[in-house]
């Protein structure tokens, strides 16, 4: 799921360098007037969404959520939390329509003999888990922000995306929780 | 005359309620304050691990905790471990079964418990202490109260422990070599002599990591009079046949340590206070049955107590015939969440004879008073002869356990 996004990032940036015809399919003047009037056309706003971590933000407890779709926004923990735990030898998932609130514990992760807690992001619903972890519970550290996603969540309260950390922000937290 | 008795009643009275509001609301002042010992009196391990989850949830989020208890002889699988494949469910109840005695005698009944920590599976009895520390994630390694057993084991002149590479503690065997750094818990004296000769684990550790908490636990076999035994109970006859999800045990020697109960714990109280100085000299509390009018134990109790944690907790897996020579069918049963989900009949060459019949989808295993009946349900028009064979193996292999006890 990374990879793709990353590439049709990559694909629109090309395009945008010429001038805009095919996928922006506005003319030049049309491009111009409508960055005078700050709208960017679809194609630059998918440019933006499409780049890797701009769509996640990050919770304290090194958990990630996808929200760009909050009436199904994935949930997962991020790799500094894959790292820290070490190899995944299996998956506890929640069980689907489980109504969760913001810090439920909604399944646990067991690494090196531990048993961890993972913690949803915000209040919600539960609407599909990941069942590829079943089987190969190491996706989690393979790709912990791409298809090692955990579960999917209907979010009740935008308003609790909100306080959530960007990227940026999440991993300026991450270096300081390192230099403790 | 008659009032003063009344009065004298009535402050009795008094005293005892508030004696008692007194004594809960210690209880709860305790689990704020920034270092704590606790002892168990009890022998049991569903409370014991329930004071202990308790703990883990309610203590305050600053503070450290030493917890030590003692079980009766008991199984205590990890989180995620499937009970099929790591114990001999067949030996655990003596009483329902003919196990001739042995010589020494065995543990007599045997407690099989889930906990809720990760890891693998081992065995209690009174001459294993078990210790369990909790504190802040942010103070939390893997390997740092492990550390702290061995400096107390040392203490006592057990100079071959150390911490392994996970994060047990073992027991080097072999003659002694070079003297090495008396603060270096990683390694012995006997260390390098050792390659070719296995050292003998006598501490095994399992973690539980919450949003603010860490809790490391361990085993610590001091003189357990079951050593001989224990393989027995570890070594299921299902092995062979289970592909299982979830984590199985990594299987390692053990040995004793040869150290009396109560010195260990001192020696552990002494290091535990070097580490967490408090203001006042550490005194353990003791915790026991008492601790069951907490709602959140009696909740936990019941819970580690039920038949559905133990079994239905259980990861997907399936058992096969596929590999005993001596059964000339292959069957295919695949449990999910302790209930049949699926499974096959064929016949060695791979032409299907049956399917899982419907009625006996979602059939827990742990619900199965008898194979002989539930085969012959489990696929429909089956012959007699082969439902008999298939039902003695899963009589071996998935025995029924239990279904007689009160418990």
């Amino acid at each position: 799921m990374a990879a793709v996004i990353a590439g049709s990032g990559a694909a629109v940036a090309k395009l945008l360098q010429r001038p805009a015809q095919g996928l922006a399919r506005c003319s030049r003047q049309q491009y111009l007037r409508l960055r005078a009037q700050h709208i960017q056309p679809a194609a630059a706003r998918s440019f933006t969404a499409g780049r890797r971590g701009l769509e996640k933000k990050y919770t304290e407890d090194h958990e990630w959520i996808d929200i760009s779709s909050p009436d199904s926004a994935s949930i997962g923990i991020s790799t500094y939390a894959a790292k820290a735990l070490g190899d995944v030898v299996y998956v506890e998932l929640p069980v689907v329509d489980t109504e969760v609130k913001k810090g439920d514990a909604i399944g646990a992760v067991e690494s090196v003999k531990s048993a961890s807690d993972i913690m949803t992001p915000v209040g919600g619903t539960i609407l599909e888990v990941n069942s590829v972890l079943e089987d190969k519970p190491g996706t989690v550290n393979k790709s912990p922000e791409g298809d090692g996603w955990l579960a999917k969540i209907k979010v009740s309260d935008a308003a609790e995306l909100e306080g959530l950390m960007d990227a940026e922000a999440y991993r300026a937290f991450t270096e300081e929780v390192d230099t403790k | 005359m008659i009032t003063l008795n009344r009065a004298c009643t009535r402050a009795r009275a008094h005293r005892q309620v508030t004696t008692r509001r007194w004594l809960s609301q210690s209880r709860l002042d305790r689990l704020a304050e920034p270092v704590q010992f606790y002892i168990s009196t009890s022998r049991d391990p569903y409370l014991n691990l329930s004071i202990e989850h308790y703990l883990l949830q309610n203590s305050a989020p600053e503070s450290t905790i030493l917890f030590l208890y003692v079980n009766r002889p008991s199984i205590i699988i990890g989180r995620n471990q499937n009970p099929w494949l790591e114990v001999n469910l067949a030996l655990l109840n003596p009483v329902s079964n003919d196990t001739p005695e042995t010589e020494p005698p065995g543990p007599g009944i045997v407690d099989l418990v889930r906990r809720r920590s990760g890891g693998g599976t081992v065995f209690h009895d009174e001459g294993n202490v078990n210790w369990t520390v909790i504190c802040p994630p942010k103070e939390f390694t893997r390997d740092k109260h492990a550390e702290m057993v061995v400096r107390a084991l040392r203490s006592c002149g057990i100079e071959r422990s150390r911490v392994n590479e996970r994060h047990d503690i073992v027991l080097d065997q072999g003659t002694r070599g070079a003297d090495t750094e008396l603060e270096d818990t990683h390694v012995t004296p006997y260390t390098r002599q050792a390659a070719g000769v296995r050292p003998l684990k006598v501490s095994g550790s399992a973690y539980k990591l919450t949003r603010q908490r860490a809790l490391h636990h361990g085993t610590c076999l001091l003189a357990s009079p079951n050593l001989h035994i224990i393989p027995d109970y570890l070594h299921s006859p299902a092995k062979p046949y289970i592909t299982a999800r979830g984590v199985e045990s990594v299987s390692s020697p053990v040995g004793n340590i040869m150290l009396a109960n109560e010195r260990y714990i001192d020696a552990i109280r002494v290091k535990f206070a070097e580490m967490y100085p408090a203001t006042n000299p550490i005194e353990h509390v003791e915790v026991g049955e008492d601790w069951l009018d907490l709602d959140p134990v009696r909740q936990g109790y019941e819970e580690l107590k039920s038949r559905d944690w133990t079994f239905v907790q259980t990861p997907q897996f399936t058992i096969s015939t596929k590999a005993e020579p001596s059964i000339n069918l292959d069957m295919e049963l695949t449990v999910r969440n302790g209930a049949l989900s699926g499974g096959t009949l064929c016949r060695r060459n791979g032409e299907k004879i049956l399917d899982l019949s419907e009625q006996l989808q979602g059939q827990r295993v742990q619900d199965v008073d008898s194979w002989s009946v539930t085969v012959s349900n489990m696929f429909e028009g089956i012959a007699t002869a082969e439902a008999r064979t298939l039902a003695a193996w899963l009589d071996t292999m998935l025995p029924v356990y239990g279904r007689h006890n009160s418990k």
